[in-house]
């Protein structure tokens, strides 16, 4: 299937490394770094940009106090992604009433397709649509559509056999394909 | 050829099939329209997934930073005596192999030498190289000059005794420096792998 992920490169290796001795300039270089990559992945796994912010900084700070802990045999990315899916996890445990699945509002297939291709309703309805996957298809789909991992990058930053990667992602895609039928066949 | 490959498709999108998987699905798709249909679905889907707007970032990148700066939590910097012992963990191995070596030496050489001087090779040149042998002191000696007498089974024993067992000092030295060197090299493989075992658990674990 996929090779084993890439190491940090060379710099990236030197800032860890500073990093780890208590180095908080080399830890803002990182952190600077992996933001929008962060961001992304809460607000794609909660939904709410505000709260995304939040939770990126808590994954970073975690991040920070775990760092001697980290052994750069993947990359920096993938474990910081790995932390962000915990924290972003923890939100939706927090916040459930915010993102309630059971309150997400899904395409209605009645409605008229004028709407439909509106481009920021559909995007609502997608943003939607992924939330209401169960939160382990989410991570998964999400480190892999919107942050393009690779399987074997997506098992080593979730600690889940790639076989688990696939059955996650063939069933989150299986589900979206469903729940927004009337987009698929607009587009 | 009929038995349709829709559980690979999706890794076959990703990009994540390679050698024989990778040409069977090609080769289907080639003569499967419910197949190519149903990859079609896929390819459409992630267009799809990818027209829901990124997020719009609320703070700049510097203020981020600084924000996450400020909520960084004090760790303690690790001491340079904790570090150069850390490193010095690390290397033991290296220290080890050496010390094995150096043992391993010794000994060929004194094997050697004792060899070459068995035979009478170098007997003189040996001599001036090493200081006057002294009349060995062995427990024997020892135990007749106070004196004492003995029978002649404990003689054999302290002569034993003396030259370091039946197999003599040489071989006694060098058996127990090599025990202990794999003693030790043991011990350090059996706290590295217990260390080992304890990142990787905190690493599956809390990160």
């Amino acid at each position: 299937m996929s090779s084993r992920p890439a190491p940090p490169t060379d710099a990236e290796l030197e800032l860890i490394t500073q990093a780890q001795q208590g180095d908080r300039r080399a830890f803002g270089e990182l952190v600077r770094l992996n933001r929008e990559g962060v961001i992304n992945v809460v607000y794609r796994m909660c939904g709410d940009a505000s709260l995304a912010e939040d939770a990126a900084q808590e994954s970073f700070i975690r991040a920070w106090q775990h760092l001697p802990n980290y052994r750069p045999r993947s990359p920096f990315r993938n474990w910081v992604y790995r932390i962000a899916t915990n924290v972003a996890l923890d939100v939706l445990r927090r916040e459930k009433e915010a993102v309630d699945v059971d309150a997400v509002s899904l395409p209605s297939p009645e409605r008229g397709p004028e709407s439909m291709i509106e481009g920021k309703e559909r995007g609502e309805q997608v943003q939607q649509a992924v939330l209401s996957l169960p939160p382990a298809s989410r991570a998964v789909l999400v480190l892999r559509e919107y942050e393009g991992l690779a399987y074997r990058e997506i098992a080593d930053a979730l600690g889940i056999p790639i076989g688990t990667v696939m059955s996650r992602l063939n069933y989150a895609r299986s589900r979206l394909r469903e729940m927004l039928t009337p987009y698929l066949e607009v587009l | 050829m009929n038995e349709h490959v829709i559980p690979w498709l999706g890794a076959y999108h990703d990009g994540e099939l390679h050698g024989g998987r990778l040409q069977q699905v090609e080769e289907h798709l080639a003569h499967c329209a419910t197949c190519r249909a149903e990859l079609g679905e896929l390819r459409a889907l992630a267009a799809l997934l990818q027209s829901s707007p990124a997020p719009q970032a609320l703070t700049r990148p510097d203020h981020f930073v600084a924000q996450v700066g400020l909520r960084l939590p004090r760790r303690p910097v690790q001491p340079a005596w904790k570090r150069c012992l850390k490193a010095g963990w690390r290397l033991a191995p290296v220290g080890l192999l050496g010390a094995w070596a150096f043992v391993r030496a010794v000994f060929l050489v004194s094997g050697v030498v004792l060899g070459a001087l068995q035979v009478g090779l170098g007997g003189d040149v040996i001599a001036e190289l090493l200081p006057a042998s002294q009349p060995g002191l062995s427990l024997t000696r020892l135990w007749s000059l106070s004196g004492a007498s003995l029978s002649d089974v404990g003689r054999v024993a302290l002569q034993l005794l003396g030259n370091g067992g039946p197999l003599g000092w040489g071989v006694m030295l060098k058996v127990a420096s090599l025990a202990l060197i794999g003693l030790l090299y043991w011990s350090w493989l059996a706290s590295w792998w217990a260390v080992r075992t304890r990142t990787s658990e905190h690493q599956r674990t809390g990160y």
